[in-house]
Order: structure tokens, then sequence, then C-alpha cells
């Protein structure tokens, strides 16, 4: 069964072939078949593949299948090849079926957009190139993927291209992602010159031998590696892109810009997890990375109207705590976040869809409301989605992976209290911001009235996704409540375990309680603020304080502003000012000597024929001359 | 002359022999397609015969011919080429009034002489090689009297006339000091130094040599004649001269000058880095600003040639895995690209100007996407053939520490890319508003046609993603030749 893992990211790319070439002339049921059949049949294959790893786990605990070697020369010899293990094949399993459910879903929810063919196969080809890249055995073959997936987002984040804002957005996270890739990129070079291996756990296993800890070069590999994963996750300081990606149609901000691709970040850190472990600071920064993110964007999340901004901000911070997981070593915890949130932040984003069809393409929540009762479906949805958000206890998943990883950042050697503190801030943010979501758009009075109900495709995926937001939790489970380690056990075979604190382990309860306690009053604050006395939320807004910090988190911090004017700004004006200054000549002169050079030659070509006879004896007698006089 | 000897000569055997077979056919019942199905058959006959023959390999039959696995393998790059060419040929001369079927004859010959040309080690069959490849050449660049066609033919007479002549006085000298056309003798009577050979004549005679040869190659300075040879040739003759005719005698270099040790030389070899810098450097310049896409394509092959002789000027086995694997690429690609000129031309001209491919993409995605691939492909970007194969050239030479070659191969690429991306550019561009559709557009393609050229962009892709099986197969043609 194992033979078949190559099948799994082959298929969708198949499927795309097969859109992007015969795909305009199909009709659009043939093009759901291709499209979501690919992905249907990955998702099966690796469902087959994780049962046959798990029944016989293959020697180490992980199995490595070579297709080729693309080159071979002295000692670069990069092979086709893919690598599975505990980590890879729980990314795998994540990738496939989200991806499948939400190929479901967009068969139903695009069906009459424009570019049918177009979108399916975009995203067939996304979910190729995510499975690459979680499977590549070398570092190059991970960033083809890496680079795959970036084009992909660029590509459907303008999906509708004749809207030029959508546009921009794309160029955006293009550009701000490129920044993180050129970073990956040099640390990739650092590696391969001072390992002379591409090979992941070659580089893991000779990064160990040779690099002490905290030694410079381990450092600046780290560092760079984290360049990349913090412009792919949208992390500080590279998180501009990501709300404005949500410009694309809602299934993909489901699957790329919250369940997937953005998570391809943690993934990294989480695969090569030696060298962060060489370098201590680099990891203390993931660490507070992660935390000022979660915090930064939970701010943020607060003050938007749009109901899609508030989930891409949600996202932002939610990878902020995968982020603070790794930084503080609970590498399995980080894992498992990353679980839960594909399920319940694809589950809100289509979700989401479904109401801003319903609202007639609205995206502000003000002017929803009442939909409770209208679109009863959606709103048991988009109410199990934001629970397990919030982390309401003992029933979400949520709860069961945001408090391991509070729970980590307190009790790990290099957690904190303020680790922890920030955690917990954040966690109080999450359920105001989301229940200020769920309260603006499903209760209250309604204030339009939804034009459209969800067909059998779209409500499947929906209960599909809100089924697995419920369960999936109980895989790990604290210990005063049943104890359950079945995702930490398995993954124990390619990522350490977390070291917890022995003075600091016991209050692992009375964590999971006053987060819990937490989660709750946030809720009810919620409830308070945008249901009850709405008004006098406005008046806070409205207050000198209210406005200019509404007005900053609204902005996102003015990080838009700051790189504007502190970058984009000067950039172009330097670029106008000097556009004639003296390095241009060189670059001009570069170019005219080469047209000059190439109209001197052109008049050799002048079509006499004694003429070019002439140049063949002239050549011989050079060659003559060069033989036998020197 | 044993019956293992005609065994071994067989794939010959049977390409003269279609040939004979057509020019009776010919004369019996004219008919194009039954042409085209003798001229196969015979292609097909050979190329199956030579894995048979190979069990004989490495064979001297007579002092003239060597089958070994080196000559097997170009034998059968030849061949292949040639079919397609064939095929091509077949789409391109249904477009065109007049007698079509002696096309095919000329083509077997012309084959033919490629294939003793990778086989010759003697200078009588490298003089016998050549000229069978060159009449037929002569014929089949002014077989189309369409614009050009008949002025590029003689053209191409008189030059390779002279070239030959130069060919023919250095062999002259090399014999009359050493007393040998073998080229297995040259470098043991050229060591020998009690014989009082004379090393300024022996040299000064291959020098001529190389002129030459540098003349079929279109190296710089003997290049002045492709740009109107390419242009005025019909497509997929073109396409001929540029890998067939250049890469036998690129393959019988290769085999010349690693029996008599260029590295020994260092007055020749320094001639063959002058030839090289010169062909990569003047090559891409004169493409630079050229819009006519067959003396685009000429200038193209100059400046390829050039970078081939880094891998040539290298030394060790993964030079020569360099410069086969290379002449691969080389030929798929320049195939392909000939073959879309093929399928867009009609019977008044060749689909070369550029109203004929601007904004081709919006007419014919399909030719406008193989096109593209084609010219990144011959400017070297990753996934394509050409990528994986000028890789080995800059890693052959960065081995043998060729630095100022490997600089100016570098250098001189960045140059090259600017007129591959121009096309690539026009391609894409929208289509003027109001201006009338370029014949080229209109036209519908031939099936046999359009089924070469995607059987060529598959190869392309192929080669580029997954070259191991190629390079299993040169690897094991090296060790039997060096």
């Amino acid at each position: 069964m194992l033979g078949l893992l190559w099948l799994i990211p082959v298929i969708p790319l198949i499927g795309f072939i097969l859109l992007a070439i015969i795909g305009p002339r199909l009709s659009r049921t043939a093009v759901a078949i291709i499209g979501v059949g690919s992905v249907g049949i990955s998702a099966i294959l690796a469902i087959l593949v994780a049962i046959s790893f798990i029944s016989s786990p293959p020697a180490g605990n992980a199995f490595t299948q070579t297709l080729w070697t693309w080159i071979n020369v002295t000692n670069f010899n990069p092979g086709i090849s893919f690598y599975l293990d505990s980590l890879s094949m729980i990314m795998v399993l994540v990738v496939t079926f989200v991806g499948f459910v939400i190929h479901l879903y967009s068969a139903e929810h695009m069906l009459h957009q424009e570019g049918y063919s177009r979108f399916f196969a975009y995203m067939n080809l996304f979910v190729g190139s995510m499975l690459i890249l979680v499977l590549a055995n070398n570092l190059l073959l991970l960033y083809l993927g890496w680079e795959g997936v970036g084009l992909c987002s660029y590509l459907l984040i303008g999906f509708w291209y004749t809207n030029p804002a959508n546009g921009r957005a794309a160029r955006k996270a293009f550009i701000v992602t490129r920044v993180g890739d050129a970073a990956m990129a040099i640390g990739l070079f650092l590696l391969f010159n001072n390992l002379a291996t591409l090979n992941i756990q070659d580089v893991m296993q000779r990064a160990a031998q040779t690099w002490q800890i905290g030694s410079p070069l381990a450092v600046t590999a780290a560092a760079l590696l984290l360049g990349g994963a913090v412009g792919k996750s949208a992390q500080l300081p590279l998180q501009t892109w990501l709300p404005d990606a949500m410009a694309g149609p809602s299934p993909v901000s489901a699957l790329i810009h919250a369940a997937t691709m953005v998570t391809a970040g943690v993934y990294l850190i989480a695969r090569t997890h030696v060298l962060f472990s060489l370098a201590p600071s680099v990891q203390l920064a993931v660490a507070i990375v992660g935390a000022a993110t979660l915090l930064l964007a939970g701010f943020s999340a607060l003050t938007q109207w749009d109901i899609k901004r508030v989930l891409a901000y949600s996202t932002i911070s939610q990878i902020g705590y995968m982020f603070l997981a790794l930084g503080v070593g609970a590498w399995s915890a980080a894992i498992f976040h990353f679980m839960t949130h594909a399920f319940f932040k694809a589950l809100l984003f289509l979700a989401a869809g479904v109401v801003i069809d319903a609202m007639n393409d609205e995206h502000n929540m003000f002017k929803m409301g009442g939909l409770r009762t209208q679109l009863p479906l959606t709103f048991w949805t988009f109410l199990i989605g934001s629970s397990a958000l919030s982390a309401l206890p003992l029933i979400t998943s949520g709860f069961y992976s945001k408090d391991l990883i509070l729970f980590d950042a307190y009790a790990s050697p290099s957690g904190s209290t303020w680790l922890w503190l920030a955690g917990l801030v954040g966690a109080f943010l999450t359920s105001i911001y989301t229940f200020r979501m769920v309260f603006l758009t499903f209760f209250g009075k309604p204030k339009t009235k939804a034009v459209y109900q969800p067909g059998s495709r779209i409500n499947l995926a929906l209960i599909v996704l809100a089924a697995f937001a419920l369960l999936i939790g109980f895989l790990e489970t604290p210990s005063f409540l049943g104890n359950i380690n079945v995702l930490g056990n398995f993954l124990s075979a390619s990522l350490p375990a977390t070291s917890i604190l022995p003075q600091r382990a016991g209050s692992e309860g009375i964590l999971e309680l006053v987060s819990a306690v937490i989660s709750l009053v946030g809720i009810y604050l919620a409830y308070l603020l945008f249901l009850r006395v709405p008004k006098t939320t406005e008046a806070m807004v409205q207050s000198p304080v209210g406005a200019v910090l509404h007005r900053y988190w609204f902005s996102g911090w003015g990080f838009d502003w700051l790189y504007d004017t502190v970058l984009v700004r000067p950039f172009v004006w330097m670029a106008n000012s000097n556009k004639n200054d003296f390095i241009d000549l060189l670059y001009k002169g570069i170019i005219r000597l080469n047209e000059a050079l190439h109209r001197v030659l052109s008049n050799t070509e002048n079509g006499l024929v004694r003429w070019y006879a002439t140049g063949i004896a002239i050549g011989a007698v050079i060659i003559i001359a060069i033989v036998v006089f020197l | 002359m044993t019956a293992a000897d005609v065994y071994a000569i067989l794939p010959l055997i049977v390409l003269g022999g279609a040939s004979v077979v057509v020019l009776l056919g010919i004369a019996v019942h004219r008919s194009h397609s039954l042409t085209l199905i003798l001229t196969l058959t015979g292609l097909v006959a050979a190329f199956l015969l030579l894995p048979l023959v190979s069990i004989e390999a490495p064979r001297q039959v007579t002092p003239l011919l060597v089958i070994d696995s080196y000559s097997i393998f170009f034998s059968g790059l030849i061949i292949a080429a040639s079919f397609i060419i064939t095929v091509l040929s077949y789409s391109y001369l249904s477009q065109q009034r007049g007698h079509r079927e002696e096309f095919y004859l000329f083509l077997l010959l012309a084959t033919l002489g490629s294939v003793v040309l990778v086989a010759s080690t003697h200078f009588a069959s490298f003089f016998l090689g050549l000229e069978v490849l060159s009449v037929s050449l002569y014929t089949l660049i002014a077989y189309s009297r369409k614009e050009y066609g008949i002025e590029a033919g003689v053209k191409y007479l008189i030059l390779a006339g002279l070239s030959s002549a130069f060919l023919l006085f250095g062999m002259a000298l090399v014999y009359s000091e050493l007393g040998t056309m073998k080229l297995a003798q040259i470098p043991t009577s050229l060591s020998n130094p009690s014989s009082g050979v004379s090393q300024v004549f022996v040299l000064g005679g291959l020098a001529l040599i190389v002129v030459g040869i540098g003349f079929k190659l279109a190296l710089v300075p003997f290049h002045l004649w492709t740009p109107d040879v390419y242009q005025g040739a019909p497509a997929p003759v073109t396409a001929f001269v540029a890998t067939i005719s250049k890469g036998a005698m690129f393959a019988l270099l290769l085999r010349y000058f690693t029996v008599v040790n260029i590295h020994n030389y260092p007055s020749l070899y320094l001639a063959f880095v002058v030839i090289a810098i010169a062909s990569m450097f003047i090559g891409n310049l004169l493409g630079l600003l050229q819009t006519k896409l067959k003396r685009l394509l000429a200038y193209s092959s100059i400046s390829h040639l050039g970078y081939l002789l880094v891998a040539f000027l290298a030394s060790g086995p993964l030079a020569a895995v360099a410069v086969a694997f290379y002449l691969v690429t080389y030929f798929v690609t320049t195939l392909g690209a000939f073959g879309l000129i093929t399928i867009m031309s009609n019977s008044d001209r060749d689909a070369e100007d550029p109203e004929d491919y601007r904004g081709l993409f919006w007419r014919k995605p399909w030719i406008a996407g193989s096109f593209t691939a084609m010219l990144l492909s011959l400017a070297g970007v990753p996934l394509t053939a050409g990528f994986v194969g000028k890789f080995y050239l800059v890693t052959a030479g960065i081995g043998s520490a060729l630095w100022l070659l490997v600089i100016v191969l570098v250098v001189t690429s960045g140059i090259g890319l600017y007129y591959y991306l121009r096309v690539v550019v026009a391609m894409f561009a929208s289509l003027p508003k109001g201006s009338t559709i370029a014949p080229a557009m209109r036209i519908s393609p031939h099936f046999t046609g359009a089924l070469a050229v995607t059987i060529l962009v598959l190869l392309l892709f192929w080669l580029g993603i997954y070259p191991t099986p190629i390079l299993r197969l040169i690897e094991s043609m090296v060790t039997g030749f060096s």
C-alpha cells in the first residue's frame, strides 16, 4: 500500500493538466467530476496509505519513496522522492481530506461563476503542490512545492481579475511572501554550502553533528528559514498580505488562506526542528513572534466589519498560537492545533461564504442580522466552528488544542508566564471577536432577507467539517480529562516529546480552568457589547481614546501605512528620482553597446557570396596563424 | 569483408537500399503517400537494426568505419530525427505544388551520409559521408521554388564547395607528412620523434580540417552563410541543416579530437577556445534585434554550437556525456521550433515574419504554447530539456576549470534570453485592432505535423523533468567510447 504514495500528489496534478488542456471545452459537470474527483481519489489513497502505515509501520517509522534522481553531479543529486513519516502523514491527511470537502463545496459554490474550469485547475494544482511540499524528501523539492502553492495563491486571490483591486491584492500577497521566500532560498544555499546535502533528514543529522548549540551558522540558517516561515504563514512582520488575500473566492480563503498553505511555515519549522533546537535564540524569536502576532491580530479582528477580514485576522492569530507552541518546543501541540484549526477555520470560511451569497455579496456584518432562522443549518455549523475557535470548554476541538499550547507555553523549560499570559489574553480576544461575529450575523433583527439557500453539496461539506471540528479534539486530552495521547504518541516518532518542568506540571488543571472561564467570559462580554447594549459599545468606539484605538486596530495596527511610508514610498520615490542616474547609465550603456555590436555585426550578413567566401578565407588564415605561430 | 562486417553495417545498407527503393518506386508509380511510407519503413528498419547490431559492437568494418556504441547512439539519434523531419516534410509538402516525391530520396541520402560521418575513422569515409550529405542538401535547400530558395541553394553549394576544398587540402597535408589517413594512426605517427615529421604541416593540416568542420557547424568565423540558407530553405530542410547535419559533424569532431588528444596541442586548443568564445558572443549578438524567426534560429544555433564547444574542450567522461546529452536536447528543441514553423507555413511562404506570430496565443494557443516551451528550452529555463543540457555543459566546464569559457557561456546566455523572450512576448501581445489576420494564423495544422510537434513537446518536458533514462544510455555509450 505504501507504494501508492507517489500517486497522492500526482493525481491532483493530472487533474490540473486535464482541466488546463480540455477544461474549457468540458461541461460544468465534467469539470466538477475531474476537479473534485481527483482530490477525492487522493484523499482515499491517503487514508489507505495511512492505514497501512499505522498497521504495519515501516522500519524507522518512516518510508522513503524515490521515483528518480533529477540531476546527479558530484554531491548535488536532488531526487524526486517523497518522505512519509507521522508528521507528513498528518499533513497529507488534512490537506487531502479538507481539500476534498472544500472542492465538493466549491462545485456548487462556484457553479455560476465564469472560469469554472480555470478555478478547479488552479485548485487542483494547489493541492498537488501542497502535497509535494509536505511530502518532499529534500529541500529543493520542498521549495518547488513552496513556490507552487505561492503561485496558486496568487492566481486564486486574483481569480476575479477584471477588478483591479483583486489584482493588487494578489500582487501584494505575492510580493510580501517573496520577501520571506528570498530569505528561505538563501537559507537553503547556506545549508547546502555547509552541509553538502539537501536531503532533509541528512541535513538534520549533519547539522546536529557539525554545529554546536547556538553556533552562528546554525542561528543564521534557522533565522533564514524562519524568514520564509513568517512570510508564508503571515506572521509578524510579514502578516500584512493575508487580510487583503480575502479578495479571492471563499473556498480559496478556506483552503489556502486558512487550512493549508498558510500553515506551511508551521510545517517547515516542525520539519526542521533539529535546526531550531540548535539555535535557541531563534526558537525564542519564534515564540515571541507567535505571541506578538496572536495579540496584534486579535485586537485587529475586534474592529473589522467585513466578515471575511475578521476570519483572516483570526487565522493570523491562530497561526500565532502554533508559532508560540513551536517556539517553546511543543512541536506536537503545534501540529495538533494545526489539525483542529484546519477543520474549524475551513468550516467558518465556508459558512461565511454561504452567508455572503445569501446576502447578495454583502460582506458587512452590520448589514446582516437574524440569519439564524433563515439559514438554520449554516447557523448551527457556523456556531460549532465559532465555539471551536473560541475554545468552548469540553465539547470543542479548539479547547483541547489551544489549552495544550497554553499549558506548554507555561510549563515547558523554554516557556514563561509572560508567553502564557499573552496566549490567555489572545484567547479572551478570540472569544470576543468570534461571538461578536456570531451575534452580529445571526442574531438580532433581520436587516436583509436571505436570497439564496445552499444546496446539498454545500450542506454536506458543512456538516462533515462541523463533525470533525467537534470530534477531532479527542485525539489528545489533558491528564485529568481522560488522558488520551493518540496524536502525541503517533507524532513521537518524528517529533521529540514536549518536556515539562516538574514544578509546573501540576498546574495543568488550574490553567485549563482559567482558560475555560476566560473563554466563557469573552463570549458573555461579546453578548453584552454587541447584542444587549450595542449603543454603549458605539459610544466607547466614538470616545477619543476608543476612536484612536479603533483606527489603529482596524487598519491592522497601521502596518500597511508603516510599510507604505517607510518602504514603498521611499523606494518608489528613489526609483523615480534616480531613473536617469549614473548607475542606470551603466546598464543603458550595456544595452547600447550590445545594440551597436549587433548593428556592426549585422553588416557582415549582407547576402553577398563573395563576401561570405572571403569571411571563410580570413577565418582560415586566423585559425592557421593561431595554430602554427602560437 | 566478412559476414559479420556486413551484419555490423546493416543499418547503412538498409538506408542505402531504402533510397534505391524510393528511387525506383518514383519511376514506377508517383505517389506522395507511398513514397512517405517507403521512406519511413526504411528509417524504422534501420533504427530497429541498431540494437541488434550493437551486439557485434565494437567492430572495425574495413579501415573506413567503426561500429561502436558511440556511433550506434548517434546513428539512432540521427535516424530518429530524420523520422521526425520526414513526417514534418509530409505535412509541409502536402501544401506544395509540383513534384514532391524526390524530396524523400534526398532526405534518405542525406541521412545515410550523416550516419557514415558518425562512424568514420578514416579521412576517406569522412569525405565521402560529408559529400553525400552536402550534395543532398544542395538539392533539398533549393527544392521549393519560393522566395530565396534557389539563392540559398546556390550559396550553400559555392560556400560548401569552398570549405570542402579547405578540408581536402588539410587532409592532404596531414597525409603528406604522416603517410596515413587512418584516424587511429595519426597520434602515434605524430608523437614518434624519430620519424622526422614536421609538426607545423600536420597542425596546419588539422587547422584546415577544423575550417571545413567549422563551416558545417556554422561556427564563427565560418558562420556567415547560416541565416541566408536557413531563411531560404524549406522549414523541414532548415531543421535538417540545423540538427542532423550539425549533430553528425559534432559527433565526428568529438571522436577525431578525442583520438588526436586535443589537450596535447595547446595552439589547436587555443584556436578552439577562440572559436567557442566568438561563436557564443557573435551568435547571440546577431540574434539580438532579429525579427525573422528562421534567421533568429540561425543565430541561435551558432551560439548553441559555441556552448557545445565548452563541453568539448572540457576533459573527462562528464564532458562527452554533456556533449551527447546537450545534442539530444538541442535536437528535440530545434526540431520542435522548426516543426512549428512548418505546420504554420503555407504554399506561398514560410511563416517567419513578426506579423505571423504577433498575438498568436489568442488565435492558436497550442501552437503559441508549444513555441514558448521550445524558446524557453533554447534559453535554458528549468523544467525544460534545455536547462538540464546547459546544466551539464556548465558542470563539465567547471569540472575542468574552464572559467573563462563558463563565464562567457553564462553572460551570452543572458544576452540570448533577450531575443527568445522577445518572441514569447510578441506571441502573447494583444492583436492590434483592425489589423488583418496573418495567413499563418488561419491555417489548420496538418495532422501528421501536429502529432510530431506534440511528441517533441512531451519529449522536451520529459527530458527536463526525468532525464535519467537518456543519461544512463549516454553514460553507457561513453564508457564504450573512451
